[in-house]
Parts: structure tokens; C-alpha cells; sequence
């Protein structure tokens, strides 16, 4: 099962016909990222025959440039528009990894988001799980998409 | 759909406070007003999904935390280290088992998800502010925790 190029082709495929933003994706991290400064994450869990989260992991001013792409305004803070803003992004994406999931044969629910905002923060899936991180950019940044898969 | 989310919480919740961790704990009133933002704190999230999607979220002031974990595993933690993490997803994941079973119990299949451990100074959590939410305190002689449960039946 190929987690990397689900999360390639979900994000990007999420990015271009919904958020209306370019993005370019990085090569996948060789080590997790769990400590955040200034940032927005959205979280959402993978049920059923699959059990995992994926989480989606902006600094505040990414996480900006996307909401306000995302909903045709300017965004001056990280306030409520943004954080439903980045739990939609989650819950999209995980969307699209459920259809890919359930093409393989698969049977899998989502759960719904939460986001989080913070000065500072760790996220930690304590499941020992196989998991993925690829970073991808965009104008203002950098933001990363974390794929958690426990047993499937 | 007759589910008393707030009993659901609190039977759980005591069930693993009277048989896993052997802590006196006593239930509160189920809050009135969402709480978001928490100081020096530890939030352990579970989704899940099946019949009804949702999200169970412990928020848990550090102490508490290292109180219980203390407790837990026989050791004497003072920072969120793995053992702290590691006790507060083990927490997550028996008080949803034990909702999921009263759920079952009412013809409600829903499958669980794995638990993610949020630690930090300061951060806020929200999400789904439309979702049914039911957020129950609960109190030991170190301090007070919350369990929130938020769910919606699917479209």
C-alpha cells in the first residue's frame, strides 16, 4: 500500500480543485515531526477495517493563505474561519484516502476533526503505527501531511 | 436514538477509574459552555466512525496527567515524556471502548480510530462547533479533568 502517493494525489488533487492554490510536493520526511511553533493542525481519524489519523500540519501564515484562497477573502488572523478552514482541509483529504483505501478492498469510516491552535505544541500518534509525512509548499510556505495507518 | 451521552461518559470514565487505576474520582455536572483553551495541558483525541462519526478528546492539566500516569505504571514522572503520552492514549482508548459497548448495547455500531496526544504551553482546540457535544469534568484529590464527547450521525 502505497501511503506517499495517496497522500501526493489527495493533497494535490484537494489543492486544485478546491483550495485553488499551486502546490509542490517535497520529498517524504525520514522523521516524524511532532513539536509545533505558531501553527494550525487538523486531525481526523481513519476507522474501521484501517484504523489511523491523518493530521494536516500549517504555520499560522500558511494557514492563512489557505483559508482565505479556500473561502475568496483576506484573513488577517488565525481565527475561526481558519481553524474550520484547516479541519475541512482534514476532513477532505481523508476523504480521498478513504476512496483510495476502499478501491484497494478496504472498508474505512472517518471521524470528525478537530483542529488545534497554539504557540507552541507537540502531536504525538501514540498507535504503533506505519505512518508518512510529506511536506508540500506553496507561496506563503510550507506545511505537512501526516498519514498514521495502524493495522489495515 | 436515545443515547444519554452523559451517562455513557460518566460509567466509562469510572469504569476505568475503579478498575484500572484504583483512583477515588467523582463526576461533575456536564459544562454548559464549550472550553477551548487550555494552559499546560494534555489532550488526548480518538475519533471514530461507523454509524455515528465523532471525537472523544481527555484534556487533562499536566499534573493530573503525571499524577495518573504515577499512578498507572508505579513511577514518578514530573514532564510529558512517552509514559505520559502513552497513559493518556490508554485512557482515550478505554473510555471510548467502554462508550462504544453502551452504544452497542443500543443497536450503534461505530469502530475506533488511534489516539493522537496533544501537549503544549498553550494551545486551543475546536472543530465541528455544529456536532453534539457533551463535555463531563471530573475530579481527584490532584486536580480536575475533562472528557468531551462530539458526534453527529452521518449524512
Amino acid at each position: 500500500m502505497d501511503l506517499l502517493e495517496n497522500i501526493k494525489e489527495a493533497t494535490k488533487e484537494i489543492f486544485e480543485t478546491m483550495i485553488m492554490l499551486d502546490i509542490t510536493p517535497g520529498d517524504p520526511l525520514a522523521e516524524n515531526v511532532t513539536s509545533f511553533k505558531c501553527s494550525v493542525s487538523g486531525v481526523i481519524g481513519l476507522a474501521g477495517t484501517c484504523q489511523g489519523m491523518l493530521a494536516i500540519h500549517t504555520p499560522d501564515s500558511v494557514a492563512k493563505a489557505i483559508t482565505s484562497s479556500f473561502l475568496g477573502m483576506e484573513v488577517e488572523e488565525v481565527d475561526d474561519d481558519v481553524t474550520d478552514a484547516i479541519g475541512e482541509l482534514a476532513n477532505m483529504l481523508a476523504g480521498n484516502i478513504k476512496m483510495v483505501l476502499d478501491a484497494a478492498g478496504k472498508d474505512v469510516t472517518i471521524s470528525i476533526p478537530s483542529c488545534i491552535h497554539g504557540d507552541e505544541y507537540s502531536m504525538d500518534c501514540v498507535a504503533d503505527a506505519e505512518w508518512a509525512v510529506v511536506p508540500f509548499s506553496i507561496d506563503a510556505g510550507q506545511f505537512l501531511v501526516e498519514l498514521q495507518i495502524k493495522s489495515c | 436514538m436515545n443515547l444519554d451521552l452523559q451517562q455513557q461518559i460518566i460509567d466509562s470514565t469510572q469504569l476505568l477509574f475503579d478498575t484500572m487505576l484504583m483512583m477515588p474520582l467523582t463526576p461533575g455536572i456536564t459544562l454548559s459552555e464549550k472550553v477551548y483553551s487550555f494552559e499546560k495541558s494534555i489532550s488526548g483525541m480518538l475519533g471514530f466512525a461507523g454509524e455515528i462519526q465523532g471525537m472523544l478528546t481527555i484534556h487533562c492539566p499536566q499534573d493530573v496527567a503525571f499524577s495518573i500516569t504515577n499512578t498507572l505504571l508505579g513511577i514518578d514522572v514530573n514532564e510529558v515524556d512517552a509514559d505520559v503520552k502513552d497513559t493518556v492514549g490508554e485512557m482515550a482508548n478505554m473510555i471510548l471502548g467502554g462508550i462504544k459497548d453502551g452504544f452497542t448495547e443500543q443497536g450503534i455500531d461505530i469502530s475506533l480510530a488511534v489516539p493522537t496526544i496533544l501537549a503544549g504551553r498553550s494551545y486551543r482546540v475546536s472543530g465541528m462547533d455544529d456536532a453534539m457535544w457533551t463535555t463531563v469534568p471530573f475530579y481527584l484529590d490532584e486536580g480536575e479533568f475533562l472528557v468531551e464527547l462530539k458526534l453527529k450521525a452521518p449524512k
